[in-house]
């Protein structure tokens, strides 16, 4: 609206002296670099929100409420599309995933408090207050499909797999396979690592052999978070979880998810490159590669090229991050310096120890970075907190630059058999 | 190979928008250019993870305008949901040496209005959005915004006078 057409004398004398005071505010430099590290982060944040284990899971909840204002719901009236041609698939709204969660929980009051459907940028998701009368407790459900990217989806490795070692923080996870070979994770554990609140996060994990991923999360408390224990334990026992996740019902709305736009699969003309590392398989790796006696409190990974997890040795968290990358010997020069060290196999090694990069306060990061004389680089990064652009927790990270080293170096990174 | 074209477009769109968004963004948190800053990391990070769809709509700049109001209006929600009764507002300077009288008192005074006030005024005022546009920007009826305009407005009157530039005079 031009200034002009403002009633007042007032109000036109605000626009200019907006103008004029709004003008003089110099944006700092990097901030469009820090808003598409925003970004990265928050990719990073939908897909851990989905693939994660029972802690990053939370993560929904937070990436939800973020989006929540302006994600909005999809438009009111009939929710189904027409298939027009054979692919397209219905969509569902948020209501009908909220609908289909009412229609297969047990008894009770389910009142939503978040819901998504299949038409959005966010994957469908269903999260809400349930009280089966014995206090209220809250449900999750969030649906997503798994790219097959032209490979076969083994729901046993694609499944959140069950922490090793004893102290794994959860009262239980067993990882199973059904009749029609979904693989499913059951696990109970707490909504925090260190249990400085006994909300109890309790959890299946599904994934079908065609790639639906159906993650159903419920608490002892109204909320995952902030909010008071309401009841002992979840309302929904392992065996009602594991069915409540098995429902085919969630296998429709997964198959209207709409798939992740086409990657350029081997551009004819250039010779075939490596394939990027899956981002699940560089968290299997880091699994059988970190030290044994550390407590692995969450982890992620991205669909391709980077997995992390979130350690404790006793003394805090600590964020231990991978990046592989295939072909990357034409950038070693850039990339490994004077200071590098070579090693026999023809490996080049580089070690750095400075601030984080994220502007969290006090953070470090050591990094081992490794170049394979075939173009696969390996970078291991450890910091001294549990998110880089958080307060530093700890003095050092949870890993010693000779444990980083020895991870980076594992011949298991180019091992197929993992 | 679109991808970097995609990336490559963002780019060029964060670098044009960011000075102006960064503006709005002081204007929104009445001159608490930390948070200001967060808001536009905040709403760039949101655009470039839904950058194939913003690049399409007619008017990316507008619409990264809105994804600011909104961001700060849900982070003043979450704030006010957490903490109580929020009504120190930082320090006004930003130790830049560029702070003007007039910047100050307008500064404060927008500090004195509710946050979904101070949001119409930044989008009708700053923004120039008609009072349909700033409620589509803001989820609200068109009604709501201009109750809430001219409260603001009332509001801005006892605080900087009729006649604003005198105001800010020393």
């Amino acid at each position: 609206m031009p200034v002009d057409q403002y009633s007042d004398p007032f109000e036109e004398q605000l626009a200019v002296a907006l103008r004029e005071a709004g003008g003089a505010f110099d944006s700092p430099t990097a901030l469009a670099a820090a808003g598409r590290a925003r970004g990265d982060r928050m990719r990073l944040r939908r897909r851990t929100a989905i693939a994660g284990g029972a802690a990053s899971l939370a993560l929904v909840g937070v990436g939800g409420a973020l989006l929540a204002p302006w994600g909005g719901k999809p438009a009111a009236g009939p929710s189904s599309v027409a298939a027009s041609g054979s692919a397209k698939q219905a969509a569902f709204s948020a209501d009908d995933v909220v609908r289909t969660l009412k229609k297969l929980l047990p008894e009770g009051k389910f009142t939503e408090s978040e819901a998504r459907g299949t038409s959005e940028d966010l994957p469908p998701l269903a999260v809400g207050v349930f009280d089966d009368g014995k206090g209220e407790g809250s449900v999750s459900v969030g649906l997503a499909r798994i790219p097959a990217n032209g490979g076969e989806i083994t729901p046993s490795t694609a499944v959140m797999p069950c922490p090793d070692g004893e102290q794994t923080g959860l009262d239980s996870c067993k990882t199973e396979l059904l009749s029609d070979g979904s693989a499913i994770t059951v696990y109970q554990g707490y909504e925090y690592p260190d249990r400085r609140e006994d909300t109890k996060a309790w959890g299946a994990d599904l994934v079908t052999p065609a790639g639906h991923h159906v993650s159903v999360i419920e608490w002892n408390a109204a909320a995952e978070k902030g909010k008071p224990v309401t009841r002992p334990e979840p309302p929904l026992t392992t065996g009602q979880l594991k069915t409540l996740a098995a429902a085919s019902e969630w296998r429709r709305i997964a198959d209207a998810i709409p798939g992740e736009e086409k990657k350029p699969v081997s551009p004819s003309g250039s010779s075939a490159r490596p394939a990027e590392m899956a981002g699940w398989l560089i968290l299997r790796k880091l699994a059988l590669l970190l030290p044994k006696d550390l407590d692995r409190v969450r982890n992620g990974s991205q669909e391709t090229g980077y997995g992390y997890f979130v350690v404790d040795d006793g003394k805090g968290a600590s964020l231990v991050q991978v990046n592989v990358q295939p072909n990357m010997s034409d950038v070693a020069g850039s990339l490994y310096g004077s200071g590098a060290e070579t090693l026999p196999d023809g490996t080049r090694v580089s070690v750095k120890q400075g601030p984080g990069e994220k502007g969290g306060a006090g953070v470090v990061m050591w990094t081992v970075d490794t170049l394979r004389k075939d173009g696969l680089r390996v970078v291991v990064s450890a910091f001294n907190a549990a998110e880089q652009d958080k307060t530093a927790t700890r003095a050092k990270p949870a890993l010693t630059i000779e444990q980083l080293r020895a991870v980076a170096l594992s011949p298991r990174w180019t091992a197929t058999e993992d | 190979m679109r991808q970097a074209a995609r990336a490559d477009e963002y780019a060029e769109f964060a670098a044009a928008r960011t000075g102006h968004l960064y503006r709005s963004a002081c204007l929104l948190t009445a001159g608490d250019t930390h948070l200001a800053e967060d808001l536009v990391q905040e709403t760039l990070g949101r655009l470039y993870v839904r950058w194939g769809r913003v690049s399409r709509v007619d008017n990316p700049a507008g619409y990264a305008q809105t994804v600011l109001t909104r961001t700060f209006l849900a982070h003043q929600r979450r704030r006010s949901s957490r903490e109580r009764a929020v009504e120190a507002f930082p320090d006004v300077a930003d130790g830049s040496g560029t702070d003007t009288p007039l910047r100050l008192t307008l500064m404060q005074a927008l500090g004195r209005l509710p946050a979904k006030d101070r949001a119409v005024v930044v989008l009708r005022y700053w923004e120039d959005r008609s009072i349909e546009e700033t409620a589509g920007a803001m989820n609200a009826s068109s009604a709501a915004v201009r109750t809430r305009c001219s409260r603001a407005l009332g509001r801005l009157r006892e605080l900087l006078g009729e006649d604003i530039g005198e105001s800010a005079r020393p």
